[in-house]
């Protein structure tokens, strides 16, 4: 081995040649505690610095998209609950908005609302796993329990509206399967409510605490080059300092009509697009989320919640189209191609998570074994998308 | 920029090897496969397109799409009475191909590239230097579509495990009897002989036509259980 | 010691000679300590599931036992001891099998130098609070014997982090006792206790201010030489699984947890007595010394335990860093301003 090892901490550390080592090669999983789902991790390691990451990925390969070309285009919409199961909501709007889109149908109000609430529920929701287990990967063990708290109070939201509490199947090509439970709207103002003044909690728990900020802030940067080539989206993109999200970028269903802002990583603890970065940008995007919230349920009317000229099995016209939504992951994308036929000839499912994983074999060369943990952490993967 | 002033720049740059317009829900070119890795830089860095963004890589098989209009989808998921998988009995016979759907944040507009290739000789330019993202997503066609890309720095599958066989997304996939001794059509595992060699399978367990990896594939990695 | 013997003493009167005396007492205290030592494990897992569930907003164990899961460690234990006990294939397996037993003995010896109330002490040694130190630091051979003899990866990585944890934490540790050694004179446990008697003004860590710093550092480096709290990285879960003691079940991983609570209230026992007046009362004549020095220890633990559930954990470039350039500087201004204090205020002798 004849390189130079750079680590943070370390400085400069030059090997002297006529010391024979080897790297030593470790597996992080598929089953371990910190890689958030079956992801193997291959790590070449000079001691404590990484020196190669190699990821594995494909333990939770169940070929949804096979599977879509045998069901039809409505039946479907339960596979996509699969995938990011932390986001089920988020992925079915994805789908829904493509076919939607390729079929011309117009949603009506109501639904696009009650929709909109949903989708940013879920995402406060996916957002609470994230910061939790990434606390827990720096060894807060607390933090988590306080998430899940206020997780619980989504999930009999969602249970009451849905009847279930993790794979919903409630959203429909054209609308909603059925429509909202009476005290929806008390019950989403009440959480919000709640929400908003528990996330300074988490601030003072964990955000500014001073060894998270060391274990954080100047670890794992992401700079905006390396984002954009590696496809990385979401938090993940706007920890780099650019607020690009497809609500703004590309609006779908109802986003136009809401005022939220886009926060985007400053660098504010360290340099911008490390850990830190993500980590805040995901906090107020849960404040975000809030506000749109507050916003969809003053403007949500009454009415139908299904499309009404829509038969119930559906016929795409022949042609493709690639639609992408907002998940809490980042850009989830559906590459839909159809025939014409009652069935989906090509559903291709672009996950955020498939590109931002990636990137860590780009980025972990070069950090210390801490470090790599923290990072895969704060890049928040779900395993179910990846591999779908 | 507009999708027809896109494509007909591209078209004065390329010239053949940029052909159709195709003008469907999205807009976007048909080009030629082997040179896909030009245009792809191209797109990438000339200031008036500037994709720098591949937003998602699509390898597919297109038989049975344009069949007037109304393809016959393909029914995978029919059983027999005994309860095994059907095989389809249809014949692959289309073209096999990829689309690319870019993006560009700096000026905000979008373009998608399809690639057609026969099935006897799939092979795309690799994009992998331009999107060094495209390097997963076209190891993930490769694994499910079988398409090569050529100049890819690891073409290896992805998803499935390194030892399948097929390649599921293709309208004529098999799906295989068994796999690593255990059988996957339907029949519980008194139909297979089992002694100390190992399993020995009936006869009539179906097994898809010959090897479909690429020359040196490479051995799974020598990762000691940590 | 000096309380056993003599209550062998009174019960069989001229019956034993001197050395039997002597052997009955110091076995009777071992067997003490070992008890001691063995229901610290029991009651601390208990607090720790407490505390841990009130701090995150739930109740830990309530079932277990009527009130609030009290019977929880014995049902964990029961739990334990009917664990297949397994070695890994390729495990170095004579140092597989010794290191629980190394680690819990370190621990063990040390117990014999704590002075819980007058005369109770199983080892009244002259060198006491050296031979403590000494003997403690035996511990981390048993952690890199375990992390070796895994045959794992990973738990090497947990044993080479808790050696070099363990190692440079011990500097600032004794570092920070020194002062208290000035000031007594001493190094004998009983001394250090007794030269503390008068009230809560006269403890060592309300001595001076360079000796309330000194308690500060003492107590942050006790908690790194324990491997807890924010300096759990050798066995952090979240990145090595379990660290040096990973393939460890059954009795041999009991063993492992046993020892970790035995040293956290060892260290507890250690800093009451140095710093916090040991059995010595607020104020007021000597009133149930024993119970007082536990209760101060238990104290310290608790807050050892709400540290652990609060913070998040150092990385080890930066745990070396603390402790190497922060801890050991600041320890030597502390012994520095103690002995000018002494010398100033007339103390020296």
């Amino acid at each position: 081995m004849s390189e130079t090892a750079i680590g943070r901490g370390w400085g400069g550390q030059d090997v002297r040649r006529e010391l024979h080592s080897e790297l030593l090669e470790i597996n992080m999983g598929p089953q371990h505690p910190a890689t958030h789902g079956v992801l193997r991790l291959l790590v070449r390691t000079d001691g404590e610095i990484v020196h190669g990451v190699t990821a594995h990925i494909g333990y939770l390969h169940r070929c949804a998209e096979k599977i879509a070309e045998g069901c039809d285009w409505r039946q479907w919409m339960v596979y996509t609950d699969r995938f990011d199961y932390l986001a089920p909501i988020n992925m079915n709007f994805g789908y829904a908005v493509a076919v939607e889109r390729m079929l011309g149908v117009r949603v009506p109000e109501r639904a696009e609302h009650i929709r909109v609430i949903c989708a940013e529920l879920q995402r406060i929701a996916s957002h609470l796993i994230a910061i939790g287990t990434f606390g827990l990967d720096m060894g807060a063990w607390t933090p988590l329990l306080y998430c899940f708290r206020e997780r619980e109070e989504i999930l009999n939201i969602l249970e009451r509206l849905t009847g279930g509490r993790m794979l919903y199947n409630y959203f429909d090509i054209g609308g909603l399967r059925f429509d909202a439970y009476d005290g929806f709207e008390r019950d989403v103002l009440a959480f919000v409510n709640i929400m908003e003044q528990k996330i300074p909690e988490y601030d003072t728990l964990l955000s500014y605490n001073k060894i998270f900020i060391e274990r954080t802030a100047d670890v794992g940067v992401i700079d905006l080059a390396t984002c954009l080539a590696y496809g990385c989206t979401g938090p993940v993109l706007r920890g780099a300092g650019v607020p690009f999200d497809c609500r703004k970028d590309d609006p779908y269903s109802i986003y136009d009509r809401f005022e939220f802002d886009i926060p985007y990583g400053e660098g504010e603890q360290g340099t911008v697009g490390d850990c830190w970065d993500r980590y805040m940008v995901r906090m107020r995007e849960m404040y975000e989320s809030c506000r749109i919230i507050r916003q969809a349920v003053d403007a949500l009317p009454g009415g139908p919640v299904k499309a009404e000229d829509l038969k119930k099995l559906v016929k795409v016209p022949q042609g493709s189209l690639y639609t992408r939504t907002e998940s809490s992951k980042g850009e989830i994308g559906y590459h839909v191609f159809a025939d014409g036929g009652s069935k989906p000839f090509r559903t291709k499912v672009r996950s955020p998570s498939f590109s931002n994983l990636h990137v860590i074999e780009k980025v972990g060369p070069g950090m210390m074994l801490s470090d790599l943990v923290a990072t895969v952490g704060s890049l928040d993967i779900v395993l179910g998308e990846i591999d779908r | 920029m507009e999708a027809t002033a896109i494509h007909a720049l591209l078209q004065s740059r390329f010239g053949d090897a940029v052909s159709d317009y195709v003008d469907g829900f999205e807009k976007g070119s048909l080009v030629a496969a082997g040179r896909v890795a030009e245009i792809a830089a191209f797109l990438r860095d000339d200031p008036a397109l500037g994709f720098e963004s591949l937003m998602c890589l699509t390898g597919l098989d297109w038989d049975g799409y344009d069949a007037s209009g109304k393809g016959k989808s393909v029914d995978i998921l029919g059983y027999d009475e005994l309860g095994r998988p059907q095989a389809s009995d249809r014949v692959g016979d289309g073209d096999l191909g990829v689309a690319y759907a870019l993006y560009s944040h700096r000026h905000g507009h979008k373009h998608t590239l399809f690639v057609r290739v026969t099935r006897a000789a799939p092979e795309v330019a690799s994009t992998a230097a331009v999107w060094p993202t495209a390097a997963w997503h076209e190891r993930e066609a490769w694994d499910l579509v079988g398409i090569r890309f050529t100049g890819h720095p690891d073409l290896k599958r992805i998803l499935l495990d390194e030892g399948w066989e097929g390649h599921p997304l293709r309208k004529d996939y098999v799906m295989p009897g068994a796999w690593q001794g255990v059988p996957l059509d339907g029949r519980d595992y008194a139909a297979c002989k089992w002694d100390e060699s190992g399993v020995t399978l009936p006869d009539d367990v179906k097994r898809p036509e010959g090897p479909q990896q690429p020359e040196g594939t490479q051995q799974p990695e020598s990762g000691n259980q940590g | 010691m000096q309380v056993m013997t003599d209550l062998f003493a009174r019960v069989f009167g001229d019956g034993l000679s001197p050395l039997g005396l002597l052997i009955a007492g110091g076995l009777t205290m071992a067997l003490i300590m070992a008890l001691v030592m063995a229901s610290c494990a029991i009651v601390f897992t208990w607090a720790e599931r407490k505390v841990a569930g009130f701090i995150q907003s739930r109740y830990g164990p309530m079932r277990v036992g009527r009130w609030h899961g009290v019977l929880q460690p014995v049902a964990d234990m029961v739990k334990i001891l009917g664990k297949e006990d397994i070695v890994p294939q390729d495990a170095d397996k004579p140092l597989f099998l010794l290191a629980p037993f190394v680690i819990f003995v370190g621990s063990l010896m040390a117990w014999a130098a704590i002075p819980f109330a007058p005369g109770f002490i199983a080892a009244d040694l002259d060198l006491g609070l050296f031979y403590i130190f000494a003997v403690s630091s035996a511990a981390t051979i048993g952690i890199l014997m375990a992390g070796w003899a895994s045959n794992n990866k990973w738990s090497l990585y947990g044993a080479a982090r808790g050696a070099a944890q363990a190692v440079s934490y011990e500097i600032p540790l004794a570092l920070a006792c020194i002062p208290v050694v000035m000031i007594t004179g001493s190094l004998n446990m009983n001394d250090i206790v007794i030269a503390q008697q008068g009230g809560i003004w006269r403890w060592h860590f309300l001595h001076d201010p360079f000796l309330f710093v000194a308690f500060l550092l003492y107590f942050v480096a006790s908690i790194a030489e324990v491997n807890r709290g924010p300096f759990d990285l050798p066995e952090t879960e979240s990145e090595l699984v379990a660290g040096y003691h990973t393939e460890y079940t059954g009795m041999r991983f009991a063993f492992f947890f046993l020892a970790e609570y035995a040293n956290l209230f060892l260290v507890s026992c250690i800093a009451t007595a140095v710093f916090l007046g040991g059995w010595q009362p607020l104020f007021g004549p000597v009133f149930l010394p024993g119970l007082v020095f536990v209760i101060k220890a238990v104290l310290l633990v608790l807050l050892q335990m709400w540290l652990r559930w609060t913070l998040p954990r150092l990385r080890v470039d930066q745990l070396m860093h603390v402790c190497w350039k922060v801890m050991v500087p600041l320890a030597l201004v502390c012994v520095l301003g103690a002995g000018i204090w002494m010398l100033a205020t007339g103390q020296a002798g």
